[in-house]
């Protein structure tokens, strides 16, 4: 913004004074009301800093201090049991207190590693074109796309995947004998093929433009380089851009797992929400027909019922305990992942001079 | 060694690579093209006067269905809310991330590491957080409805939402801010000290007013990110369609209404999802337009101000 001789003058000078008597100093240094607060201004920002930056304490506090009953009860065992829908039930009607969540952490893990295995792929295939190989004209509407894209809302998400991706799933992928193979479980569409596939486009936006990021922040010289040693195009940005950008990579990878472990509402919308550890005997479509549920969707399935029953809000608490832990050490490590990057590139641009 | 072959090889690989790159962006965009175009052609028809109007029916047995009213006010009011709690703090701790704070000193970094991972914890455990601190009974003013049997408060209201969601988005407005107080030139700052204002008139008349197109944008962030969110809402705000008050827009209500549950778009379209209670399809899609419009409308409001903010950099 740029700011005209008037409008710093009105700034500095109130008009007030300005205006009285001209032979007069317009404002006094030493007065109180010059000094216009300066005192009292910097710890009142500093404490609203500090609150910000301390609700993460408060958060994770609590979320821990609640869980804790859990733990203490069943330690580790929480994760390695199953029977999560029925023990629900048991906490519901007759209060019941142990919880055994393995299905959920399977459910968890599945859905984020495929959805991160597609996402990346894919993902990097997105931002090389819009880093190297896309027509000028090309990158400004499809980078809007992608930005777009990472606006969608995740019930949107579901809501299209219930509509599309479950129905299809349901009438041309699911084999005439499933009833047979798998009798115990119910194959309507909704599964973990679903959840990985509505999983990966809500987290490619985020990883696109990470991605986007590094490979742009690899010096120039690079590409040059390698072009003017013979290299084709592809080559070059095979061997020499890709390789160069790689933690940048990772830490976009990290970030959106991240995203991937925390969603809730679509994947409880379109993996079945039913904890069961799929039967992985039977090849690799039955599995991923299966349904699943994970911890995040869990949470938002029946953490209403927490307000009524103490058991159940410590299970929750339990769940969302791991999820904290889970996303801290996730933050941590793609911090760690843009240092990495950025001392990397820094040394290279410094060699470059 | 075969010159020739080993060329043919890198050739193919390099047109293959290059293929399957694009192929990628247009799935990419394909995809995202497909969403919007099958909300439209699916939402548009359920969208009229008396969707917009009319509130959604209470419950299943009074046949579903209904308008959007509720979810449409339950939107904009969580959004203020939430803005009302998330701007002045973020604002404040951006001028302080930016103008006085000691990058040395070991209490900012704390801050720092904690905003960054605050904006990593996934919002179904902010909701359950919500939840259970204002069950508390000490809390029960902010979510008095519900209360009258139990000894904890409903935990659950407009009131309640608004903090929670206001705490979700304050790290990625205070990051969007911080970085517009810092991209304001130096050299405004050395021209303030220089005609004897003081560092916080200065950063009042000068620093913040140049830096407003970027906060603007850091809280239209911020509210898109209000809109589009389901598990808080579900969670702090219930899972009821209607309001505690029938006639929400009385004044004498407001009180009612901001400590009882009700809707948001989000929500509305939980629910009449084929996953959801309410199950009717229509009407959800017709709420996802309206949501994408929302968001269309702030997504481009953003871009008006990168445009306005680029042309203006350019003249200084």
């Amino acid at each position: 913004m740029a700011l005209d001789d008037a409008a710093l003058a009105e700034a500095v000078i109130p008009p007030t004074r300005a205006e009285g008597n001209g032979l007069q100093p317009s404002f006094d240094l030493h007065t109180p009301a010059a000094r216009d607060g300066e005192w009292l201004i910097r710890p009142i920002l500093l404490f609203a800093a500090l609150s910000s930056g301390l609700v993460v304490t408060v958060v994770v506090a609590f979320v821990f201090w609640r869980a804790w009953p859990l733990w203490h009860l069943e330690g580790l065992k929480f994760l390695t049991t199953s029977g999560w829908d029925s023990q629900l039930e048991d906490a519901w009607n007759s209060g019941g207190v142990t919880f055994g969540a393995l299905p959920l952490v399977v459910g968890t893990v599945l859905t984020t590693v495929g959805s991160v295995l597609v996402a990346g792929v894919v993902g990097t295939g997105a931002a090389v074109f819009l880093a190297e190989l896309a027509p000028k004209w090309l990158r400004g509407p499809v980078e809007a796309v992608v930005q777009l894209m990472a606006g969608i809302p995740s019930v949107v998400y579901g809501l299209v995947g219930l509509a599309v991706i479950v129905p299809y799933i349901m009438n041309n992928m699911i084999p005439d004998n499933a009833g047979q193979v798998l009798p115990d479980i119910p194959l309507d569409g909704t599964c973990l093929l679903a959840g990985i596939i509505v999983l990966s486009f809500m987290i490619l936006p985020f990883f696109v433009s990470v991605a986007l990021d590094a490979l742009r922040a690899v010096p120039r010289s690079y590409m040059d380089g390698g072009m003017a040693l013979g290299m084709t195009r592809w080559r070059a940005i095979t061997t020499l851009q890709i390789p160069a950008a790689t933690p940048g990579l990772v830490a976009g990878i990290v970030l959106a797992s991240s995203r991937a472990v925390g969603e809730a509402i679509a994947l409880s919308m379109v993996a079945g929400s039913l904890a069961m550890v799929p039967e992985f005997n039977h090849g690799v479509l039955y599995t991923v027909l299966q349904p699943i549920r994970t911890m995040a969707s869990a949470i938002v399935d029946t953490g209403a019922d927490a307000s009524d029953v103490p058991s159940i809000a410590s299970a929750m608490f339990g769940l969302a305990s791991v999820l904290l832990a889970v996303s801290l050490g996730l933050s941590l490590t793609s911090r760690w992942a843009f240092k990495l990057f950025n001392m990397r590139t820094n040394v290279v641009s410094e060699r470059r001079v | 060694m075969n010159l020739t072959a080993t060329n043919r090889r890198a050739q193919i690989t390099s047109i293959l690579g290059t293929v399957a790159c694009w192929a990628m962006a247009v799935l990419v965009v394909g995809v995202c093209v497909f969403i919007i175009g099958y909300l439209m052609q699916q939402g548009a028809s359920s969208i009229s006067w008396k969707f917009l109007s009319t509130d959604p029916s209470g419950s299943i047995a009074e046949g579903g269905g209904g308008g959007v009213r509720v979810p449409l006010v339950g939107s904009a009011l969580l959004i203020i809310l939430s803005m009302l709690v998330a701007v002045p703090l973020a604002v404040a701790s951006a001028v302080y991330l930016a103008e006085y704070m000691d990058e040395g000193r070991s209490l900012t970094r704390i801050v720092r590491v904690g905003l960054e991972v605050l904006a990593g914890v996934p919002s179904v455990v902010f909701g359950m957080f919500g939840l259970a601190v204002f069950t508390l009974p000490a809390l029960a003013f902010v979510s008095a409805a519900g209360a009258d049997n139990h000894s904890d408060a409903y935990g659950r209201s407009f009131l309640v939402a608004g903090i929670v969601m206001g705490i979700h988005v304050l790290p990625f407005i205070i990051k969007v801010a911080e970085e517009a107080i810092r991209n304001v030139p130096r050299s405004y700052r050395s021209g303030a000290a220089a005609l004897g204002m003081t560092k916080w008139r200065a950063i009042r008349k000068i620093v913040l007013p140049a830096a407003g197109p970027g906060i603007a944008t850091g809280i239209i962030l911020g509210m898109g990110l209000v809109a589009g969110d389901t598990a808080i809402v579900w969670l702090t705000l219930g899972g009821t369609m209607t309001m505690a008050a029938d006639a929400w827009w009385a004044p004498s209500n407001a009180l009612t209404v901001l400590r009882g549950s009700g809707s948001t778009l989000t929500t509305f379209i939980y629910y009449n999802s084929p996953a959801g209670e309410g199950n009717s399809i229509g009407l959800a899609f017709g709420a996802a337009v309206l949501l994408i419009g929302l968001l269309l409308v702030l997504n481009i409001i953003t871009g008006v101000i990168a445009r306005y903010q680029a042309r203006a950099g350019r003249a200084a």
